[in-house]
């Protein structure tokens, strides 16, 4: 069977909200089911046809080929299945997804992963702010999985982040792990400013010194060779990721904050 | 049944069905880790006494542990779930988290979990740290040395414990030997252990005793110096009588391992001054699983 594809008729003018078209959503539904479909667009609704041409039968394997940053929710609650994004996407890319693939061959818009329970994400390209975060007034961003960029993520990455995974290969902007729970965020490449702003608990591991030094607000714990670092890098080992291919170290740099708040969380640099 | 002169009698072990688990245990190097699994398997000889019966089961290449340090694999076996989980927990914090650079890993994935370092974490005092790796829980949690790893649960598995057989001898000093050079061969087996000093015990026991506070007492059938005294099971030239328990993770386990451990008895043979194989059992009617020597040695 080839994979469902959905292809975008001509480049939207209003926002659309694409969590319909999840796999869990069109599983046992015929093309033409699926066709006349209502997305919301805008203020109004609009036939999925009338959008996309569509193609392929397998709800299982869903694939976008829309090269627009106006697609939002794609993925929306997803469980299980594959969802490929030929080109940019746009908001809440994964949005409580609770297990499954989404895989984005492009950049996404704000809130990637915004309160992703299970399942990988990956963006081959940039995201936009509060990646992993949580809602405007919600306490907790993503509680699982794992969300994998190769380019540079927004300001506030994981925001809120509760539990999972984060790894940016390029650079994570400003107020990277800010508010953040628990969890880790790893970044290959440098942070901008503010890094753990408020963080509570969690780990940043970062494999360089931030251009930007670390807070004043974080206390330097000393040089360290830690245990778990190996189990981490282990579990890196089956990514399609840059991550893959990092030399395993457990020699770091540790520094504990946000002392303005609890001060549990820890930014880790390699040494 | 005779091999290389040694008689296999027809009698069978009778073992009983308990709950175990396997840990890892890792640390700078080979000796930490040896001393930290030794710590850990101290006074596990027998449930009769010592709450559980543990050994070491075998030490571990980098390659083969969590971490990538030298490691320990470590066997534990209750008579039931609550008991282990207290029994791996006391013994973890107290002989694990306290031994130096160590870190502490399930071993096995069992049909149920329980606490391994999850009670441990509170050691650190609100300073412990959770990672989720892969699925599974870890507890960081901080000491004078660094940091204590440890997972957070372990795998419990329906396990068989008190295989045995007894190597009867003219002499103690062959018995020892017979039982040493079957202990060599034992421990190339995954999944078993012999809990007991060295893995042999020279104290086999019957059940019951003439005194009420007892529930066993020496196997006066097989002790040499009552053989005029009591109804004895020896014959005249057998002078030493030494027992080996096995456990395991599963019957074919222990199967195996008494089935080199007899033959390593029996290459010795007749001339080294083996005599008899024999079991220890209750007539059959308080253990489920039965070892039928004969059978094992077919």
């Amino acid at each position: 069977m080839s994979a469902l594809t959905f292809t975008l008729k001509t480049a939207p003018a209003q926002r659309i909200d694409c969590s319909p078209l999840t796999p869990d959503a069109l599983a046992e539904k015929s093309l033409a089911d699926i066709a006349a479909i209502e997305l919301q667009t805008g203020n109004t609704t609009t036939r999925v046809d009338s959008l996309f041409d569509v193609s392929g039968e397998d709800t299982n394997e869903i694939a976008f080929v829309a090269n627009s940053d106006k697609l939002d929710f794609i993925g929306h609650s997803m469980t299980q299945g594959r969802i490929r994004v030929i080109g940019n996407a746009g908001a809440y890319v994964g949005i409580f997804m609770d297990g499954g693939e989404i895989e984005i061959n492009g950049n996404t818009g704000i809130y990637t992963a915004c309160e992703m329970k299970s399942g990988q994400i990956k963006v081959n390209g940039n995201t936009g702010d509060f990646v992993g975060g949580a809602r405007p007034g919600r306490k907790n961003g993503m509680t699982g999985g794992t969300v994998i960029i190769t380019g540079n993520s927004g300001d506030r990455t994981g925001d809120h982040m509760r539990r999972g995974m984060i790894l940016i290969e390029g650079n994570a902007g400003d107020y990277c792990a800010a508010r953040m729970v628990s969890g880790t965020i790893a970044v290959l490449g440098d942070t901008g400013a503010h890094l753990g702003y408020a963080m509570k608990r969690g780990t940043v591991l970062l494999t360089q010194t931030p251009s930007r030094g670390i807070s004043a607000n974080f206390n330097d714990c000393g040089s360290h060779t830690l245990a778990f670092l190996p189990l981490l890098f282990a579990s890196f080992a089956k990514l399609d990721s840059k991550f893959a291919q990092v030399e395993s170290f457990s020699r770091v740099q540790r520094y504990a904050g946000d002392l303005a708040g609890i001060g549990m969380g820890e930014i880790l640099v390699k040494i | 049944m005779i091999i290389n002169g040694v008689t296999i009698d027809a009698t069978f072990a009778e073992a009983f069905p308990m709950k175990g688990t396997r840990i890892i245990i890792t640390a700078h190097n080979a000796k930490w880790a040896m001393i930290s699994a030794q710590a850990f398997t101290g006074f596990a000889t027998s449930v009769i006494a010592c709450g559980c019966e543990a050994g070491i089961e075998r030490e571990l290449d980098p390659s083969e542990t969590p971490d990538g340090r030298h490691g320990v694999a470590v066997l534990i076996f209750a008579m039931g779930g609550k008991g282990l989980a207290k029994q791996v927990e006391t013994r973890a914090g107290q002989c694990v988290l306290t031994s130096p650079t160590s870190a502490l890993f399930s071993g096995v994935d069992g049909e149920t979990e329980m606490a391994l370092g999850q009670n441990l974490r509170f050691f650190g005092d609100g300073f412990q740290i959770s990672k989720m790796i892969d699925g599974k829980r870890y507890w960081r949690i901080p000491v004078m040395d660094g940091e204590f790893l440890t997972q957070e649960k372990t795998g419990v598995v329906s396990s068989v414990g008190g295989g045995n057989f007894l190597v009867l001898a003219e002499s103690q000093a062959q018995a020892l030997a017979a039982c040493e050079a079957a202990i060599e061969e034992m421990k190339k087996i995954p999944n078993v252990i012999m809990p007991f000093p060295g893995g042999v015990v020279r104290s086999g026991s019957k059940v019951g005793s003439k005194y009420k506070a007892l529930n066993a007492s020496t196997n006066d059938a097989f002790c040499p110096t009552l053989k005029g005294q009591t109804k004895s099971d020896l014959s005249p030239e057998v002078e030493s009588v030494m027992e080996i328990v096995i456990d395991g993770l599963t019957k074919e386990d222990i199967d195996k391992a008494m089935r080199v451990g007899i033959q390593a008895v029996c290459d010795l043979g007749a001339e080294n001054g083996i005599r008899r194989i024999s079991a220890g059992n209750y007539g059959g009617k308080l253990g489920p699983f039965h070892f039928h020597l004969q059978e094992i040695m077919a």
